[in-house]
């Protein structure tokens, strides 16, 4: 008995371990992430280049603001990004959800292949770029040898104005088609199926039964892996910047790319502080959609 | 349509989509075994004299042994970095979810969403400020200052994916212990973490790849002694033309541990790819 | 409430701690080594091979290390600007004199004095002094010393101009010989002759947008046609860059692009143009001389024995008249300010100026900017290329290397290889490039 009560003194209270559990996870991203953004908006307000330490930033007031919104190239780096955005999330979507139906049976070795299909969007997005540049290299690579009794000539995907974003597409949609894949099949299966039972005995068609009884209980996790693919779409860096590093002219320049040249080959730090805050909202606004309806679907308050 | 058909159209359909996504897994496999004049064939050789040129090229240096060349040289801080950055994810992680699993914090959910949204936001917005921050404080190209990135950059993912493992174990179990005589912490070490295992470490897999196949922050922060291989690897070229080989077998050794534990956190892919909004 | 204050002022904490744990070691004062940062190209290992003379003579070991020319110039502006202390020697490009000296970013230490003491500047052709180390032109401040002193130039297959049968059917065609186009004229017909897809192309050229390509293939086209960056005293540049000589001059470089092979809107330096040679693709490929070795060399290509070099020619211009430019490229010794042997690295700058070792640069490969040794017949003979390099010297000309240069390098990077891609055309794209510039130089307070 006193035993147990003399552990209990010396134990930290549940006010305590909270403290000691919550306090250093926060202190850390409060250090890396919170404090380098206010200092970041502290910097979009001047005028500074990172590489000329010694020149200190000068104060210019709502200039690297206003100067975004007159930039047409940044809006044309938006347009790009929204492009491409579209063009893979609906690719990967129309892709995945497709091979997904194919995918709902049994048949033996479902796991292995599932698996494998896993592979490519957990491989390293910049080594995928770089590897997809040999593949789709005008001269010897494979694409280019499989296609090429269909188009009699050879496409330089990579660096022709009209094909660049489309082939970056091609390579995204390669990478995360499968996760689109893996999450429909999952909604796929959690569908029970007397209620399929129950529809067949109406003698209900197959499209009733998708558009009737599919389609409305996998729609919130589809909604939720299409969020989740935009938004990463949308920050998209590693790949584009190994493939083509924004090129040809500023073809595949998505905002990302464009923010690394303006604020790392440029060195206009302070405006690119500007964009990189404007870009800060959209993301936050984004993934506060996607939170939310995370929240929603794991069932928390 | 006969239900035999069906299926037998089905089964090759999705042999050929397991072709298309794979085939360029070989392919680049396949690069990495060729000679330079096979790489460069028209059209494109599918049957080789493998050979092992290339890895040797990047493990070994000329006349010498086994030596720290620059490639094995940033592989190495690629494991330093990403081990240390989970390790340090994990055990932080761990804890905070277990707090925000178990008592009731004002303001929770913000919170929760304070530290996933530090996930969401693009590299390349960070890394300016940081860049100047670590200039500053001169972690420019160092070890710690990467590793501290990676940690803080894992440690949100980690705590919501382990907070839904944490979630998924009956709080009965510790609540018996509490009345058993046990402190709290020893509640959590002795009764909680064991029937954690399974989620922390799917969890550490996650972290560890995402650590692994980070690009933009190593790219701008690091120089040469703290390098890891994904800026590396682009930049493996011979003067003249550009040695693909090389570059492929580059790429396959820093695929081949993903692949793997890949395989291995199967069964769990799929739940920390949406950040735990699916439970396979 | 609390909870907040507490954790921001645990954030600093943790920052401070972070910084105590990030501090590099000071070194040492133990200057036997001297690490030297330059481009991932043969220039650099010829110089790694002249290190080891020096470490023979000295006993400083020399460590060069090599940067693939894409990342080259991002990655050491970004050591410069986090104060890395890494390299005692940075052989940079001509356009960073700008950017890095005193009048700007303050990376480079001053030459000047030292050079006064050190070096004899009278046995440097003047062109290279001061394209690769004076900053600005024209006022004796000196913040680089020449390494590597390269030009523009082309190689062509001799084999196929030699060829008798080539050359009947050209004299037929055009009326006179086949031989080394004087003029990008010639050029034109030349490629235009050689153009049979998709076994043969005419020419390879630098059309790509990777660092600096397209601006150095057409910028001496657009001299040669009489065209201009700028008004020298002024920097105005609308009317000047946009003129009707620089249009014609972009409507003719981007009219050469049916005689190049598929894919060259992407040809880059020292990359796709020379492989494009040594597979035989194209009768002429465009190169800086420093890449010129591995044509030379029976190993690498094919046609080794049989390929010739000339220098890049002159053009005649909308008014009639001949200009002869060509662009200059190579790069001189820097010692950046945060080096902590900055002694050693001026000591191994002046050995390697000396003629001696200026003689066993130019024969490992380097290409010297010393009078005498350019010279010499022992030079000139020593490669296939020497002759065509030193006959470049008179027309060398340079982009910009204000601090800014970075910033008018991305623009007509981007305007150029869009027009040469058919996004634009030679109007529109020289209009842009003008006012981009324009604005550029008027922020930098170059115009007023």
């Amino acid at each position: 008995m006193t035993v147990t009560l003399a552990r209990r003194r010396r134990a930290l209270s549940d006010y305590q371990v909270k403290m000691l559990f919550l306090m250093p996870t926060l202190l850390l991203l409060v250090g890396m992430n919170v404090f380098p953004l206010i200092w970041s908006l502290h910097l979009s307000f001047h005028d500074y280049a990172a590489d000329m330490p010694g020149r200190p930033p000068r104060a210019v007031g709502v200039a690297n603001y206003t100067a975004l919104l007159h930039d047409p190239n940044l809006w044309r780096n938006f347009q790009v990004t929204a492009e491409f955005v579209v063009l893979a999330v609906a690719a990967q979507f129309l892709i995945g959800f497709g091979v997904a139906l194919l995918l709902n049976r049994e048949f033996k070795g479902k796991g292995l292949i599932t698996t494998l299909i896993l592979l490519p969007m957990m491989l390293s997005p910049a080594v995928v770029g770089l590897f997809w540049k040999l593949i789709l290299d005008p001269n010897w690579g494979l694409l280019d040898f499989l296609i090429r009794p269909v188009t009699h000539a050879s496409v330089p995907w990579l660096t022709n104005d009209r094909t660049a974003l489309p082939a970056l597409v091609m390579i995204d949609t390669w990478m995360w088609s499968p996760f689109m894949m893996l999450i429909s099949l999952a909604g796929l299966n959690a569908v029970p199926r007397h209620l399929y039972e129950a529809a067949e005995v109406d003698r209900a068609s197959g499209w009733f039964k998708f558009r009737h009884i599919t389609l409305p209980l996998i729609a919130p996790l589809l909604l939720l892996a299409l969020i989740f693919r935009t938004m990463d779409a949308f920050k998209l860096f590693d790949m584009v910047w190994v493939a083509t590093e924004g090129g040809p002219g500023d073809v595949t320049k998505t905002v990302s790319v464009g923010l690394y040249v303006q604020a790392f080959r440029e060195w206009r730090t302070g405006e690119a502080c500007a964009l990189a805050y404007v870009l800060l909202v959209v993301i936050i606004a984004l993934s506060s959609l996607y939170i939310r309806w995370l929240s929603r679907i794991r069932g928390e308050a | 349509m006969n239900g035999r058909l069906k299926r037998t159209l089905a089964l090759t359909a999705v042999g050929v989509v397991l072709v298309i996504y794979l085939l360029p897994i070989y392919w680049i496999v396949a690069t990495s075994f060729k000679e330079y004049g096979d790489i460069l064939a028209r059209p494109p050789r599918f049957l080789f004299v493998p050979t092992l040129r290339n890895y040797a090229a990047l493990f070994l240096l000329p006349g010498q042994g086994l030596q720290a060349t620059p490639f094995a040289a940033r592989l190495l801080n690629s494991v330093i970095i990403a081990s240390f950055s989970t390790v340090l994810a994990i055990a932080l992680g761990t804890m905070t979810a277990y707090a925000f699993s178990r008592f009731r914090t004002r303001g929770q959910s913000d919170w929760l969403f304070f530290i996933l949204s530090t996930r969401m936001l693009p590299p390349v917005v960070v890394v300016i400020p940081v860049f100047l921050m670590y200039r500053a404080l001169g972690l420019f190209d160092t070890h710690v200052g990467l590793i501290m990135l990676y940690t803080a950059f894992n440690v949100s993912f980690a705590v919501w994916l382990l907070k839904g493992f944490m979630d998924e174990i009956p709080k009965e179990y510790e609540e018996a212990a509490l009345v058993d005589g046990y402190s709290r912490l020893q509640a959590f070490v002795r009764v909680v973490l064991p029937q954690a295992v399974a989620g922390i470490a799917a969890t550490s897999v996650f972290c560890l790849i995402s650590a692994w196949n980070e690009f933009a922050f190593a790219l701008v922060l690091t120089q040469r002694t703290a390098q890891t291989a994904p800026p590396y690897i682009p930049s493996v070229v011979g003067s003249g033309a550009t040695e693909w080989g090389r570059i492929a077998a580059g790429t396959v050794a820093f695929l081949l541990p993903v692949a793997i534990f890949t395989f291995i956190m199967r069964k769990h892919l799929l739940r920390g790819a949406t950040f735990g909004a699916l439970k396979r | 409430m609390r909870h907040c204050w507490m954790a921001l002022a645990g954030g600093l904490v943790a920052l401070a701690l972070m910084a105590g744990c990030g501090r590099k070691p000071t070194q040492a004062t133990k200057a036997q080594k001297i690490t030297i940062a330059w481009a991932q190209w043969a220039p650099a290992d010829y110089l790694s091979e002249l290190g080891k003379e020096y470490t023979k003579q000295t006993g400083t070991e020399v460590m060069v290390e090599q940067i693939p020319w894409p990342q080259y110039q991002d990655k050491i502006f970004a050591a410069f600007a986090a104060g890395d202390s890494t390299y005692d020697i940075v052989v940079g490009d001509s356009q960073w004199l700008g950017r890095c000296s005193a009048l700007a970013g303050n990376h480079y230490i001053e030459l000047t004095d030292w050079m006064k003491k050190n070096l004899d500047a009278s046995s440097i052709v003047p062109q290279a002094l001061m394209n690769l180390g004076e900053y600005p032109k024209g006022t004796g401040r000196y913040w680089a010393v020449p390494a590597e002193t390269d030009a523009v130039g082309f190689a062509y297959r001799r084999d196929l101009f030699e060829n008798p049968k080539e050359r009947a059917a050209f004299k037929a065609k055009y009326g006179r010989d086949l031989a080394p186009p004087k003029t990008w004229q010639e050029l034109r017909d030349i490629a235009a002759f050689f153009t049979r897809p998709p076994e043969l192309y005419g020419v390879a050229l630098y059309f790509g947008k990777q660092y600096d390509t397209v601006t150095m293939g057409f910028q001496e086209v657009m001299w040669s046609f009489g065209g201009a960056y700028d008004d020298p005293k002024t920097y105005r540049v609308q009317g000047v860059l946009n003129d009707d000589a620089g249009v014609k001059a972009l409507q003719f470089y981007v009219g050469l692009k049916p005689f190049t092979p598929p894919g060259s809107e992407s040809f880059g330096i020292g990359k796709e143009c020379v492989d494009a040679f040594n597979k035989g693709l194209v009768a002429m490929a465009e190169d800086f001389f420093a890449f010129f070795p591995g044509l030379a060399d029976p190993t690498k290509n094919p046609h080794a024995k049989v390929t010739g070099f000339f220098p890049s020619p002159a053009a005649i211009g909308p008014d009639g008249k001949e200009r002869h430019y060509i662009s200059i490229g190579g790069q001189g010794f820097s010692v950046p300010r945060y080096s902590k042997n900055q002694e050693t690295a001026l000591d191994f700058i002046k050995w390697f100026c000396q003629e001696p070792v200026q003689l066993k640069w130019a024969s490992l490969g380097g290409f010297t900017a010393n009078k005498k040794v350019l010279a010499s017949e022992k030079f000139l003979s020593a490669t296939p290329y020497n002759r065509a390099f030193a006959a470049a010297f008179p027309y060398l000309r340079d982009f910009y290397a204000v601090p800014q240069y970075g910033e008018l390098l991305t623009v007509t990077q981007t305007e150029w290889n869009a027009a040469v891609n058919g996004q634009k055309s030679a109007q529109v794209a020289m209009d842009e490039v003008a006012k981009q510039h324009t604005a550029i130089l008027k922020k930098a307070g170059f115009i007023k």
